[in-house]
Protein backbone atom coordinates (compact mmCIF):
# COMPACT_ATOMS: atom_id res chain seq x y z
CA UNK A 1 0.00 0.00 0.00
CA UNK A 2 1.46 3.39 -1.17
CA UNK A 3 1.74 6.74 0.83
CA UNK A 4 -1.36 8.10 -1.35
CA UNK A 5 -3.50 5.22 -0.69
CA UNK A 6 -2.18 5.33 3.24
CA UNK A 7 -3.87 8.61 3.13
CA UNK A 8 -7.11 7.61 2.31
CA UNK A 9 -7.43 4.71 4.69
CA UNK A 10 -6.53 7.53 7.21
CA UNK A 11 -9.10 10.33 5.69
CA UNK A 12 -11.69 7.85 5.50
CA UNK A 13 -11.37 6.25 9.35
CA UNK A 14 -14.44 7.56 10.36
CA UNK A 15 -16.56 6.55 7.46
CA UNK A 16 -15.18 2.67 8.39
CA UNK A 17 -16.20 3.05 11.77
CA UNK A 18 -19.90 4.50 11.14
CA UNK A 19 -21.78 5.14 14.68
CA UNK A 20 -25.61 4.13 15.04
CA UNK A 21 -28.22 6.13 16.32
CA UNK A 22 -27.54 6.22 20.24
CA UNK A 23 -30.49 4.97 22.12
CA UNK A 24 -31.03 8.52 24.21
CA UNK A 25 -34.16 7.16 25.97
CA UNK A 26 -33.12 3.85 27.02
CA UNK A 27 -29.88 5.31 28.33
CA UNK A 28 -31.59 8.46 30.12
CA UNK A 29 -34.27 6.03 31.91
CA UNK A 30 -31.09 4.08 33.55
CA UNK A 31 -29.05 7.03 34.37
CA UNK A 32 -32.22 8.75 36.13
CA UNK A 33 -33.26 6.31 37.85
CA UNK A 34 -29.85 5.18 38.59
CA UNK A 35 -28.47 8.51 40.24
CA UNK A 36 -31.60 10.41 40.96
CA UNK A 37 -33.29 7.72 42.51
CA UNK A 38 -30.11 6.99 44.98
CA UNK A 39 -29.59 10.62 45.62
CA UNK A 40 -33.52 10.50 47.30
CA UNK A 41 -32.60 7.14 48.75
CA UNK A 42 -29.52 6.57 49.76
CA UNK A 43 -29.68 4.12 52.67
CA UNK A 44 -31.04 1.78 49.74
CA UNK A 45 -27.84 2.38 47.75
CA UNK A 46 -25.17 1.09 50.56
CA UNK A 47 -27.34 -2.43 50.78
CA UNK A 48 -28.39 -3.22 47.24
CA UNK A 49 -29.33 -7.18 48.72
CA UNK A 50 -32.17 -4.94 50.93
CA UNK A 51 -33.65 -3.60 47.66
CA UNK A 52 -33.62 -7.07 46.30
CA UNK A 53 -35.51 -8.36 49.80
CA UNK A 54 -37.88 -5.27 49.86
CA UNK A 55 -38.78 -5.53 46.11
CA UNK A 56 -39.20 -9.56 46.52
CA UNK A 57 -41.84 -8.55 48.89
CA UNK A 58 -43.77 -5.71 46.55
CA UNK A 59 -45.92 -9.29 45.43
CA UNK A 60 -46.77 -9.95 48.86
CA UNK A 61 -47.31 -6.46 49.78
CA UNK A 62 -49.64 -5.87 46.48
CA UNK A 63 -51.34 -9.11 47.33
CA UNK A 64 -52.74 -8.03 50.56
CA UNK A 65 -52.74 -4.59 49.53
CA UNK A 66 -54.97 -5.09 46.23
CA UNK A 67 -56.55 -8.74 45.64
CA UNK A 68 -57.20 -9.56 42.22
CA UNK A 69 -58.08 -12.61 39.98
CA UNK A 70 -58.33 -10.63 36.73
CA UNK A 71 -55.85 -11.87 34.09
CA UNK A 72 -52.87 -11.13 32.99
CA UNK A 73 -51.95 -7.98 30.76
CA UNK A 74 -48.83 -5.99 30.17
CA UNK A 75 -46.76 -3.85 31.81
CA UNK A 76 -47.59 -1.01 29.67
CA UNK A 77 -51.34 -1.26 30.35
CA UNK A 78 -50.38 -0.57 33.67
CA UNK A 79 -49.26 2.71 33.04
CA UNK A 80 -52.43 3.34 30.69
CA UNK A 81 -54.09 2.33 33.05
CA UNK A 82 -52.08 4.73 35.82
CA UNK A 83 -52.77 7.53 33.19
CA UNK A 84 -56.43 7.03 32.91
CA UNK A 85 -56.79 7.29 36.91
CA UNK A 86 -55.61 11.23 36.55
CA UNK A 87 -58.52 11.17 33.82
CA UNK A 88 -62.01 12.39 35.33
CA UNK A 89 -64.41 9.76 34.47
CA UNK A 90 -67.96 8.91 35.94
CA UNK A 91 -67.54 5.70 37.31
CA UNK A 92 -64.43 6.55 39.43
CA UNK A 93 -64.46 3.08 41.12
CA UNK A 94 -64.18 0.93 38.03
CA UNK A 95 -61.25 2.98 37.10
CA UNK A 96 -59.94 2.62 40.46
CA UNK A 97 -60.21 -0.89 40.33
CA UNK A 98 -58.85 -1.26 36.67
CA UNK A 99 -55.62 0.32 38.42
CA UNK A 100 -55.41 -1.71 41.12
CA UNK A 101 -55.53 -4.89 38.82
CA UNK A 102 -53.11 -3.74 36.04
CA UNK A 103 -50.93 -2.41 39.53
CA UNK A 104 -50.45 -5.87 40.87
CA UNK A 105 -50.20 -7.27 37.42
CA UNK A 106 -47.10 -5.10 36.73
CA UNK A 107 -45.68 -5.42 40.05
CA UNK A 108 -45.99 -9.06 39.91
CA UNK A 109 -44.11 -8.86 36.25
CA UNK A 110 -41.32 -7.71 38.51
CA UNK A 111 -41.66 -9.92 41.26
CA UNK A 112 -41.95 -13.28 38.64
CA UNK A 113 -38.37 -11.77 37.44
CA UNK A 114 -36.48 -10.99 40.13
CA UNK A 115 -37.63 -14.77 41.41
CA UNK A 116 -36.53 -16.28 38.06
CA UNK A 117 -32.91 -14.49 37.59
CA UNK A 118 -30.64 -17.25 37.63
CA UNK A 119 -28.31 -18.42 40.38
CA UNK A 120 -24.64 -17.11 38.26
CA UNK A 121 -24.31 -14.99 35.58
CA UNK A 122 -25.49 -16.79 31.98
CA UNK A 123 -24.40 -16.16 28.94
CA UNK A 124 -24.22 -11.85 27.71
CA UNK A 125 -27.38 -12.65 25.46
CA UNK A 126 -29.11 -14.29 28.86
CA UNK A 127 -28.13 -11.51 31.05
CA UNK A 128 -29.11 -9.16 28.12
CA UNK A 129 -32.85 -10.57 27.99
CA UNK A 130 -33.15 -9.55 32.26
CA UNK A 131 -31.28 -6.37 31.79
CA UNK A 132 -33.76 -5.53 28.63
CA UNK A 133 -36.76 -6.50 30.59
CA UNK A 134 -35.89 -4.64 33.74
CA UNK A 135 -35.17 -1.48 31.69
CA UNK A 136 -38.62 -1.92 30.12
CA UNK A 137 -40.39 -2.19 33.51
CA UNK A 138 -38.26 0.92 34.53
CA UNK A 139 -40.52 2.84 32.03
CA UNK A 140 -43.62 1.69 34.06
CA UNK A 141 -41.99 2.25 36.99
CA UNK A 142 -41.56 6.09 36.36
CA UNK A 143 -45.08 6.34 35.22
CA UNK A 144 -47.00 4.85 37.92
CA UNK A 145 -44.35 6.73 40.38
CA UNK A 146 -45.52 9.98 38.75
CA UNK A 147 -49.23 9.39 38.35
CA UNK A 148 -51.55 11.01 40.82
CA UNK A 149 -52.35 7.36 41.97
CA UNK A 150 -49.14 6.87 43.27
CA UNK A 151 -48.81 10.65 44.71
CA UNK A 152 -52.11 10.17 46.63
CA UNK A 153 -50.30 7.00 48.27
CA UNK A 154 -47.17 7.15 49.92
CA UNK A 155 -47.56 3.58 51.04
CA UNK A 156 -47.79 2.45 47.11
CA UNK A 157 -45.03 5.29 46.32
CA UNK A 158 -42.15 3.69 48.23
CA UNK A 159 -42.75 0.22 47.13
CA UNK A 160 -42.56 1.63 43.58
CA UNK A 161 -39.46 3.37 44.37
CA UNK A 162 -37.92 0.38 45.97
CA UNK A 163 -38.32 -1.39 42.86
CA UNK A 164 -37.09 1.06 41.10
CA UNK A 165 -33.54 0.72 42.56
CA UNK A 166 -33.88 -3.19 42.05
CA UNK A 167 -34.54 -2.77 38.59
CA UNK A 168 -31.88 0.05 38.11
CA UNK A 169 -29.57 -3.16 39.30
CA UNK A 170 -31.18 -5.20 36.94
CA UNK A 171 -30.37 -3.17 34.14
CA UNK A 172 -27.01 -2.57 34.64
CA UNK A 173 -27.03 -6.25 34.75
CA UNK A 174 -25.25 -6.23 30.62
CA UNK A 175 -21.39 -5.97 31.45
CA UNK A 176 -18.53 -8.11 33.01
CA UNK A 177 -18.01 -5.93 35.67
CA UNK A 178 -21.66 -5.37 36.86
CA UNK A 179 -21.86 -9.67 37.49
CA UNK A 180 -21.10 -8.89 40.99
CA UNK A 181 -24.30 -7.35 41.89
CA UNK A 182 -26.44 -10.50 40.56
CA UNK A 183 -24.30 -12.89 43.32
CA UNK A 184 -24.85 -10.39 45.77
CA UNK A 185 -28.30 -10.39 45.55
CA UNK A 186 -28.98 -13.83 45.24
CA UNK A 187 -26.49 -14.70 47.98
CA UNK A 188 -28.59 -12.31 50.34
CA UNK A 189 -31.81 -13.82 49.52
CA UNK A 190 -30.13 -17.17 50.37
CA UNK A 191 -29.24 -16.17 53.58
CA UNK A 192 -32.13 -14.31 54.24
CA UNK A 193 -34.57 -17.01 53.29
CA UNK A 194 -36.42 -14.56 51.73
CA UNK A 195 -37.93 -17.37 48.70
CA UNK A 196 -38.99 -19.16 51.60
CA UNK A 197 -40.65 -16.10 53.56
CA UNK A 198 -42.26 -15.49 50.20
CA UNK A 199 -43.91 -18.49 49.68
CA UNK A 200 -45.23 -18.71 52.86
CA UNK A 201 -46.21 -15.31 53.25
CA UNK A 202 -48.27 -16.13 49.90
CA UNK A 203 -50.17 -19.41 51.17
CA UNK A 204 -50.97 -17.03 54.27
CA UNK A 205 -52.23 -13.95 52.06
CA UNK A 206 -54.49 -16.52 49.84
CA UNK A 207 -55.93 -18.43 52.71
CA UNK A 208 -57.26 -14.55 54.23
CA UNK A 209 -59.09 -13.83 50.78
CA UNK B 1 -29.69 28.46 31.49
CA UNK B 2 -25.54 28.22 32.08
CA UNK B 3 -23.90 25.37 31.92
CA UNK B 4 -22.56 26.16 35.41
CA UNK B 5 -25.94 26.79 36.54
CA UNK B 6 -27.22 23.54 35.13
CA UNK B 7 -24.49 21.56 37.15
CA UNK B 8 -25.51 23.60 40.18
CA UNK B 9 -29.20 22.16 40.08
CA UNK B 10 -28.13 18.90 39.03
CA UNK B 11 -25.55 18.65 42.34
CA UNK B 12 -29.30 19.45 43.77
CA UNK B 13 -30.91 16.48 42.63
CA UNK B 14 -32.75 18.79 39.67
CA UNK B 15 -33.62 15.86 36.79
CA UNK B 16 -34.34 18.22 34.22
CA UNK B 17 -31.32 19.90 34.38
CA UNK B 18 -29.76 16.44 34.74
CA UNK B 19 -31.61 15.54 31.51
CA UNK B 20 -30.40 19.20 30.01
CA UNK B 21 -26.63 17.81 30.27
CA UNK B 22 -27.31 14.94 29.23
CA UNK B 23 -29.03 16.15 26.28
CA UNK B 24 -26.09 18.49 25.05
CA UNK B 25 -23.26 15.68 25.75
CA UNK B 26 -24.41 12.09 25.75
CA UNK B 27 -24.42 12.02 21.41
CA UNK B 28 -20.33 13.16 21.50
CA UNK B 29 -20.21 10.35 24.72
CA UNK B 30 -21.98 7.91 22.91
CA UNK B 31 -20.11 8.27 19.55
CA UNK B 32 -16.80 8.59 21.73
CA UNK B 33 -17.66 4.66 23.77
CA UNK B 34 -18.63 3.31 20.55
CA UNK B 35 -16.03 4.23 18.76
CA UNK B 36 -13.23 2.68 21.52
CA UNK B 37 -15.58 -0.15 21.83
CA UNK B 38 -16.42 -1.21 18.64
CA UNK B 39 -20.18 -2.04 19.79
CA UNK B 40 -23.58 -0.69 20.27
CA UNK B 41 -24.17 -2.76 23.55
CA UNK B 42 -20.96 -1.81 25.26
CA UNK B 43 -21.31 1.73 24.26
CA UNK B 44 -25.13 1.97 25.47
CA UNK B 45 -23.20 0.43 28.61
CA UNK B 46 -19.92 2.77 28.63
CA UNK B 47 -22.54 5.73 27.93
CA UNK B 48 -24.73 5.27 31.19
CA UNK B 49 -21.90 3.92 33.35
CA UNK B 50 -20.10 7.54 32.35
CA UNK B 51 -23.41 9.57 33.18
CA UNK B 52 -23.85 7.92 36.36
CA UNK B 53 -20.23 8.41 37.71
CA UNK B 54 -20.37 11.79 36.80
CA UNK B 55 -23.56 12.87 38.37
CA UNK B 56 -22.30 11.14 41.54
CA UNK B 57 -18.88 13.18 41.48
CA UNK B 58 -20.20 16.13 40.28
CA UNK B 59 -19.38 18.37 43.16
CA UNK B 60 -15.72 17.38 42.58
CA UNK B 61 -16.37 18.84 39.27
CA UNK B 62 -14.28 22.48 39.66
CA UNK B 63 -14.49 23.88 36.04
CA UNK B 64 -10.75 24.10 35.30
CA UNK B 65 -11.33 22.10 32.36
CA UNK B 66 -14.37 22.23 30.22
CA UNK B 67 -17.35 19.87 31.42
CA UNK B 68 -17.03 18.14 28.29
CA UNK B 69 -13.12 17.48 28.89
CA UNK B 70 -13.82 16.14 32.26
CA UNK B 71 -16.80 14.09 30.97
CA UNK B 72 -14.79 12.50 28.25
CA UNK B 73 -12.23 11.65 30.32
CA UNK B 74 -14.59 9.66 32.64
CA UNK B 75 -15.47 7.94 29.08
CA UNK B 76 -11.98 7.24 28.13
CA UNK B 77 -11.26 5.70 31.42
CA UNK B 78 -14.53 3.84 32.17
CA UNK B 79 -14.04 1.66 28.60
CA UNK B 80 -10.38 1.19 29.35
CA UNK B 81 -11.41 -0.16 32.83
CA UNK B 82 -13.54 -2.31 30.81
CA UNK B 83 -10.99 -3.15 28.11
CA UNK B 84 -8.46 -4.50 30.61
CA UNK B 85 -11.03 -6.56 32.37
CA UNK B 86 -11.99 -7.97 28.97
CA UNK B 87 -8.26 -8.84 28.00
CA UNK B 88 -7.88 -10.44 31.83
CA UNK B 89 -10.79 -12.91 30.64
CA UNK B 90 -9.60 -13.84 27.19
CA UNK B 91 -6.34 -14.64 29.03
CA UNK B 92 -8.38 -17.55 30.75
CA UNK B 93 -9.32 -19.17 27.76
CA UNK B 94 -9.05 -23.08 27.30
CA UNK B 95 -6.58 -24.81 26.14
CA UNK B 96 -9.42 -26.76 23.65
CA UNK B 97 -10.90 -23.31 22.76
CA UNK B 98 -7.14 -21.89 21.87
CA UNK B 99 -7.03 -24.88 19.77
CA UNK B 100 -10.35 -24.46 17.92
CA UNK B 101 -9.59 -20.40 17.37
CA UNK B 102 -6.34 -21.67 16.04
CA UNK B 103 -7.56 -24.46 13.21
CA UNK B 104 -10.70 -22.14 12.51
CA UNK B 105 -10.54 -21.43 8.67
CA UNK B 106 -9.77 -18.15 7.97
CA UNK B 107 -11.25 -16.31 4.86
CA UNK B 108 -9.15 -13.64 2.94
CA UNK B 109 -10.13 -10.41 4.91
CA UNK B 110 -11.20 -7.19 2.79
CA UNK B 111 -9.67 -4.12 3.24
CA UNK B 112 -12.45 -2.67 6.24
CA UNK B 113 -11.73 -5.78 7.80
CA UNK B 114 -8.18 -5.45 8.01
CA UNK B 115 -7.90 -1.58 8.95
CA UNK B 116 -10.86 -2.84 11.71
CA UNK B 117 -8.42 -5.37 13.07
CA UNK B 118 -5.27 -3.65 12.76
CA UNK B 119 -6.69 -0.63 14.93
CA UNK B 120 -7.80 -3.46 17.12
CA UNK B 121 -4.73 -4.78 18.03
CA UNK B 122 -2.75 -1.02 18.20
CA UNK B 123 -1.85 -0.76 21.39
CA UNK B 124 -4.78 0.99 24.42
CA UNK B 125 -2.54 4.29 24.74
CA UNK B 126 -1.62 4.41 20.39
CA UNK B 127 -5.46 3.04 19.74
CA UNK B 128 -7.58 5.40 22.05
CA UNK B 129 -5.00 8.30 20.67
CA UNK B 130 -5.63 7.04 16.79
CA UNK B 131 -9.70 6.79 17.74
CA UNK B 132 -9.54 9.99 18.69
CA UNK B 133 -7.89 12.27 16.71
CA UNK B 134 -8.53 10.50 13.22
CA UNK B 135 -11.62 9.14 13.53
CA UNK B 136 -13.66 11.14 16.33
CA UNK B 137 -12.04 14.79 15.06
CA UNK B 138 -10.31 15.58 18.72
CA UNK B 139 -7.15 18.08 18.59
CA UNK B 140 -4.24 17.21 20.31
CA UNK B 141 -4.40 19.68 22.76
CA UNK B 142 -8.09 18.24 23.54
CA UNK B 143 -6.73 14.72 23.56
CA UNK B 144 -3.75 15.87 25.58
CA UNK B 145 -6.29 17.73 28.22
CA UNK B 146 -8.66 14.72 28.41
CA UNK B 147 -5.73 11.86 28.66
CA UNK B 148 -3.50 13.74 30.96
CA UNK B 149 -0.57 14.21 28.20
CA UNK B 150 1.64 16.47 27.58
CA UNK B 151 0.74 17.36 23.51
CA UNK B 152 4.23 16.07 22.74
CA UNK B 153 3.04 12.86 23.35
CA UNK B 154 -0.21 12.57 22.00
CA UNK B 155 1.35 13.69 18.69
CA UNK B 156 4.29 11.10 19.08
CA UNK B 157 1.51 8.65 19.78
CA UNK B 158 -0.39 9.21 16.75
CA UNK B 159 2.84 9.46 14.65
CA UNK B 160 3.59 5.78 16.23
CA UNK B 161 -0.02 4.39 15.88
CA UNK B 162 -0.39 4.96 12.15
CA UNK B 163 3.07 3.69 11.88
CA UNK B 164 1.84 0.41 12.88
CA UNK B 165 -1.44 0.49 11.03
CA UNK B 166 0.49 0.98 7.51
CA UNK B 167 2.43 -1.87 8.87
CA UNK B 168 -0.02 -3.93 9.59
CA UNK B 169 -1.99 -3.04 6.09
CA UNK B 170 1.47 -3.05 3.77
CA UNK B 171 0.63 -6.82 2.68
CA UNK B 172 -2.76 -5.91 1.42
CA UNK B 173 -3.35 -5.94 -2.09
CA UNK B 174 -5.70 -3.94 -3.83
Amino acid sequence: MDENRFDDVITNLPDEFKVPDPPLEEMWKVIEAAHFTQTRRSTMRSTPWLAAAAALLIGIGIGRYYPSGKTATTSSSAAAAASNAATPVADTSAVADAYRDQTSQYLGQAAALLISLPAKSGTPKADATFANKAADLLVTTRLLIDSPAATQDPKLRSLLEDLELVLVQIARLRGERNKGDLDLIHQAVEQGDVISRLNSAVATTQSSE
Amino acid sequence: MTEKQLIARVIAGDRLAGRALYDTHAPRVYSLAYRLSGDAEKAREFTQDTFIRAFSRLSQFRGEAAFSTWLHRITVTVVSNARRSEVRTAREVTLDEAHSIETAPEAEPDLRESIARAVEELSEVYRTTLIMHDIEGYTHAEIAEILGVPEGTCKSRLSAARAQLRDALAAFKE
